[in-house]
């Protein structure tokens, strides 16, 4: 009869084996990547570049704009502000859920949702949670206006021309 | 007989048509219970229902149909669908233009999109009624908890299904309504804006927000809710079959019935003699030995009333029937009311309202109080409400039946949060004018 050979893995208790070990740790890294790969799908389907309207642009000389002026460029979803020497480029983008604002007699109204603003963009009526945004406004060097709808400034600041 | 050592070939030849039917059809026509068992488990098509079925859940006052007809809807849609993508261009320039050549020159095209429209609008609508009946009737008790949740999970699919086909067209409709839409989405904490970016591939509604939405349209989500739907149908059978009421409410004239319950493992294969010999009195009462088989609680035995008919041809019948009818009523529908077409994109001039889907205005409604409340906070406390309702009211009572009157808590509930989102959608619908303003529709 042959001695019984001592079993080269304890697999009773907790004793961490080398097999253990080494089983955990693949498995974690096998799984591990699984999932890192399914995640990477999140980052695929979100755009680097868009296709769409350019945030920054140019909207051409102050004098296109006469005192008093309150020009809505919807294509833009900007509207350009001008009272004497000072101009300004406030959204026209509804803080509700993204309509286009038009310019009314006493500031701005939506059409979705019924949201009103006053002629600074500041709430006056409806579900609107904040007042439309300044955005920052600028002279290039060749003399035309360039809005940046991607910098929002502080309501009232003019730029003068 | 073909199967003589002597074949002419003459004989190979007349014997063909029905060794070619017999090769697809293996069972004729059937006259006894065998063939009507073997019908119902040898075909593909058929394998996914019971041998036999319990009266209770042919009875149309039970269960309405409204299960069969959501998924005859979405089989409509599919098949419409796919048609309708022969001729559909998921492009700014050329979409609308495609909708007025439906319209004008493809041949029954304006029939296939009014059919797609239709049994969309019809599938958020029987889809809503199913779980209505499902809930009125206690069916979501256990076992069927997690079939409840699969249901609620269907309801949200079907309803992102439909919000993704609206997009499509191209015309004001669609592309305020998506506005609008996807603006809720962004309020949702943290993530929202994420979201709102990711689902338009773009800060504003456009060309890649189409190609997005098409791609969820066709391929994404009818994938998932296929997918859904298969394990809906699979839970039905493992859970029992649908909901019925116990013998003594069902049938209170017989008297108490002595209800027996396997609950342990059944036995699939006796290893030893011993063990066969234990199984041997339980399947000696069986009258049909195929649903022994099945593991479970609900495996009928002993001297309960057999209260149930064999799916071929009884189940079998009713739902072709269900399937016409449904058919019948998209047809009907599509023949008498055209899908709305409204004016080309236009980003410069909302419509005055802009209103979303009707099954979508009461949470439209609800928006215009509070964006963040209406839009994400309540729905997604209903949400999950609706999927931990199984989790919730563990009471065993009143389950198959309407209306139980130990359900009442329960259904008043329920029926409350029916009812409010019905008025709140009939609000949006029917009294909201221009800039959301209160209007008299008289």
């Amino acid at each position: 009869m042959k001695t019984p050979v001592k079993p080269a893995i304890e697999e009773s208790g907790d004793a961490m084996t080398r097999r253990r070990v080494l089983s955990w740790l693949s498995g974690f890294g096998l799984f591990g990547s699984l999932i890192i790969t399914a995640l990477s799908n999140l980052i695929f389907i979100k755009p680097r570049a868009t296709y769409g309207q350019p945030n920054r642009f140019s909207i051409g000389k102050p004098e296109d704009f006469p005192s008093g002026a309150r020009v809505s460029l919807d294509t833009r979803r900007v509207c350009i502000v001008r009272e004497g020497d000072k101009i300004a480029a406030i959204s026209t983008t509804c803080t509700h859920l993204g309509c286009i604002v038009s310019v009314s007699e006493t500031g701005f109204s939506c059409p979705c949702h019924g949201s009103r603003y006053d002629q600074d963009g500041n709430v006056t009526g409806g579900p609107a949670p904040r007042a439309l945004p300044w955005f920052q406004i600028s002279l290039a060097p060749n003399g035309d206006i360039e809005v940046d709808k991607d910098t929002e400034i502080e309501a009232g600041n003019y730029l003068r021309v | 007989m073909t199967n003589q050592t002597t074949t002419s070939p003459w004989k190979t030849l007349v014997a063909l048509p029905e060794n070619i039917w017999r090769s697809i059809f293996r069972n004729p026509l059937p006259s006894s219970d065998l063939g009507r068992a073997s019908t119902s488990f040898t075909n593909f098509f058929l394998h996914l229902h019971p041998v036999k079925v319990h009266r209770n859940s042919l009875k149309v006052s039970f269960t309405l149909g409204l299960g069969l007809i959501s998924f005859f809807l979405f089989f409509i849609l599919v098949v419409t669908g796919i048609l309708l993508m022969f001729y559909y261009v998921p492009s700014t320039t050329q979409a609308y233009d495609r909708m007025l050549d439906l319209r004008g020159t493809v041949a029954f095209g304006i029939f296939l999109r009014n059919m797609h429209r239709w049994a969309a609008h019809g599938m958020v609508a029987a889809v809503f009624l199913h779980m209505c009946r499902v809930f009125l009737t206690g069916s979501y008790k256990p076992p069927r908890e997690f079939n409840w949740v699969l249901g609620v999970l269907l309801l949200l699919v079907t309803l992102f299904m439909s919000f993704t086909g609206y997009l499509l067209p191209w015309d004001q409709l669609a592309f305020w309504a998506i506005t609008v839409g996807t603006s809720i989405a962004s309020y949702a904490p943290l993530v929202g804006k994420e979201v709102k970016f990711i689902l338009l591939g773009d800060s504003t509604v456009g060309q890649e927000a189409l190609l997005r939405f098409y791609v969820l349209h066709v391929a994404v989500l009818p994938a998932v809710l296929s997918l859904l739907v298969a394990i809906h149908f699979w839970r039905i059978r493992k859970d029992g079959g649908l909901s019925r009421p116990t013998e003594e409410d069902a049938f209170p004239a017989d008297g108490p019935a002595q209800v027996e319950i396997v609950s342990g493992p059944a036995v699939i294969m006796a290893t030893s003699p011993a063990a066969a010999a234990a199984a041997q009195p339980v399947l000696q009462k069986r009258q049909y030995g195929i649903q022994g088989l099945v593991r479970g609680p609900f495996t009928k035995v002993g001297n309960v009333p057999d209260r149930s008919v064999f799916a071929w041809p009884n189940l079998f019948m009713a739902e072709l029937l269900g399937f016409l009818i449904t058919v019948a009523g998209v047809l009907l529908v599509s023949l008498y009311f055209n899908a709305p077409l409204e004016e080309p994109v236009n980003i410069m001039h909302p419509p005055n309202p802009a209103k979303a889907p009707w099954y979508f205005l009461g949470l439209q409604e609800q928006v215009s109080y509070s964006a963040f409340w209406g839009g994400v906070g309540i729905p997604t406390i209903e949400v999950l409400l609706l999927l931990l309702v199984p989790y919730i009211d563990r009471k065993i009572a009143g389950v198959g039946r309407w209306f139980a009157r130990e359900r009442l808590l329960a259904n008043s509930l329920f029926l409350t949060f029916v009812i409010v989102n019905v008025i709140l959608i009939i609000i949006g619908t029917f009294f909201r004018g221009p800039n959301w303003e209160f209007v008299s529709p008289w």
